[in-house]
């Protein structure tokens, strides 16, 4: 996997034991189209708070292109911002 | 008695190694710290000094407090990322938080450092659980510190500074002839450059060397902060490890403008500013102040200052501002300045004060002072701001280095 760290915009679901979790995301891509690719199943879910700055990191399964594939999503608690993590 | 334990945590190039973790969490592909790398000012805004540096930056000989432009011409491929102080404090106060779990007496010694009194917890040994501190802090926020252990809060603080990074040390009363005795003088607590220049004149070199003067000639020669050094020399120190931070003293801000100032109207604009922001603080703190100190540093970088008691206390930005302003025309003697700073002490409580019959109270000039800070606080510190600073390029508000949050300043008191 690589790193990307770039920002989505995201569709999530807030259960009442407070972890979001993600549901649908809208990426844009270098030639200015957007994607939008449905979470198929998040496999874990880990909080990290390296520098004192809350995340969650989510490690999903997608179909993409036809294509199973798995990345890693984070959640900056702070600034509520979604980030694609690593493809 | 038995003999206390208190740690000294000491962070590792603390806003380098916190800059750099936050860059590798948000995908950053190099870590700073392996590389030769500084956090430093503004050069432009004449800001350019090293606030903190790498590892690697270090064997160049790169010093923290030189300037952006002489670290650079030491080592050209250096990577010099700008300061940010909403994370740092983040990070500290998340390291505050760790600690809290393992002893009710914490104290938070400046942005990186902190003491805590482990005495009273005898059922794990205090070397395990100074070592687990120092991993779970890799671990969970993702940067290094040096742990002192020692009998008192000096002791600690010098074992921290013994061998950097990620290291426990320990130096308890028989320790001191060995570790810290053969370090130069100039590494212990409180002994800064000029004292070391008086030492060294005098063939004192190490701190042991100090340690062996007799007190006697020491006072005779360097009266009260001479005995001091000499008994931290000898390891002897017992202030309490204090939850809550010492009491304010004075409050002061500083401010190195960007450009050389050479006119009386914009050196005017510019203590104006900063009264801003000392009397915001002050009022803050339910303080007041008689003693009002203006200290100038002109292009050649000299240094001096002028001070003025008042009559009666006082919290108010105007009075702040206006005598700052008279001692200002008072002492310029109008060559170009590069600093102001403004700082006022003899604080006391706000709750009453001895009024003059020969000063005028102006009980709306401080419902005013209120109102605007109340605004301030509320809507931010720029929705208000004096009408002589539109189209300036001067900020209306100058000081400080967080805006909004409580900055934990050093202190030479442990």
């Amino acid at each position: 996997m690589k790193v990307l760290m770039k920002p989505i915009e995201m569709i999530a679901w807030f259960p009442k034991e407070g972890v979001p979790i993600p549901l649908r995301y809208r990426i844009t891509t270098s030639d200015d189209t957007n994607h939008v690719v449905k979470v198929h199943k998040v496999v874990y879910k880990e909080e990290e708070k390296l520098a004192g700055n809350r995340m969650i990191l989510y490690r999903c399964e997608s179909i993409i292109n036809n294509r199973q594939k798995i990345y890693e999503l984070k959640y900056e608690i702070d600034s509520c911002k979604w980030f694609l993590f690593k493809i | 008695m038995e003999e206390k334990i208190i740690f000294h945590i000491d962070v590792n190039s603390a806003y380098l190694s916190w800059e750099a973790v936050y860059r590798l969490q948000h995908g950053e592909k190099i870590d700073l710290r392996k590389i030769p790398s500084i956090v430093g000012g503004d050069e432009s805004k004449r800001h350019g000094i090293v606030l903190a540096k790498s590892i690697p930056a270090k064997e160049y000989g790169i010093l923290t407090g030189e300037s952006v432009y002489s670290a650079r011409q030491k080592c050209p491929n250096l990577t010099i990322v700008p300061p940010n102080y909403e994370i740092y404090m983040k990070a500290s106060n998340s390291m505050m938080d760790l600690l809290r779990e393992y002893s009710p007496y914490v104290q938070r010694y400046s942005i990186d450092e902190a003491f805590i009194d482990y005495s009273c917890h005898r059922e794990n040994h205090y070397l395990d659980v100074a070592y687990q501190i120092k991993e779970r802090i890799k671990d969970e926020l993702g940067f290094t510190v040096n742990i002192g252990i020692g009998p008192n809060k000096l002791l600690a603080k010098m074992a921290s500074d013994l061998k950097k990074p990620d290291r426990v040390h320990t130096l308890f009363y028989h320790e001191i002839k060995d570790k810290m005795w053969p370090l130069p003088v100039e590494k212990l607590f409180m002994v800064g450059s000029k004292t070391k220049r008086k030492l060294n004149g005098r063939g004192i070199f190490t701190i042991g060397e100090l340690a062996q003067l007799d007190p006697d000639y020491i006072y005779s020669w360097l009266k009260k902060p001479g005995l001091l050094i000499w008994n931290y020399a000898n390891g002897r120190e017992n202030s309490p490890v204090k939850n809550s931070s010492p009491p304010v003293k004075s409050i002061g801000n500083s401010t190195t403008t960007s450009f050389d100032v050479d006119n009386k109207r914009e050196g005017h604009m510019f203590l104006l500013a900063i009264s801003e922001m000392v009397g915001m603080r002050i009022r803050e703190l339910d303080l007041m102040g008689d003693v009002i100190s203006l200290s100038l540093k002109n292009h050649q970088f000299y240094s001096y200052s002028h001070q003025k008691k008042l009559d009666i206390p006082t919290d108010s930005t105007n009075t702040i501002y206006n005598i700052s302003k008279k001692l200002f025309d008072e002492m310029w003697t109008g060559e170009p300045i590069r600093r102001f700073s403004i700082s006022i002490s003899g604080l006391c409580s706000n709750d009453f004060c001895q009024l003059s019959l020969l000063e005028e109270y102006k009980e709306r000039d401080k419902a005013l002072d209120r109102t605007i800070d109340r605004i301030r606080y509320k809507y931010g510190y720029n929705s208000l701001i004096r009408s002589c600073f539109l189209h300036s390029g001067i900020k209306p508000i100058i000081g400080g280095v967080v805006a909004e949050e409580d900055y934990p300043m050093m202190s030479s008191i442990l």
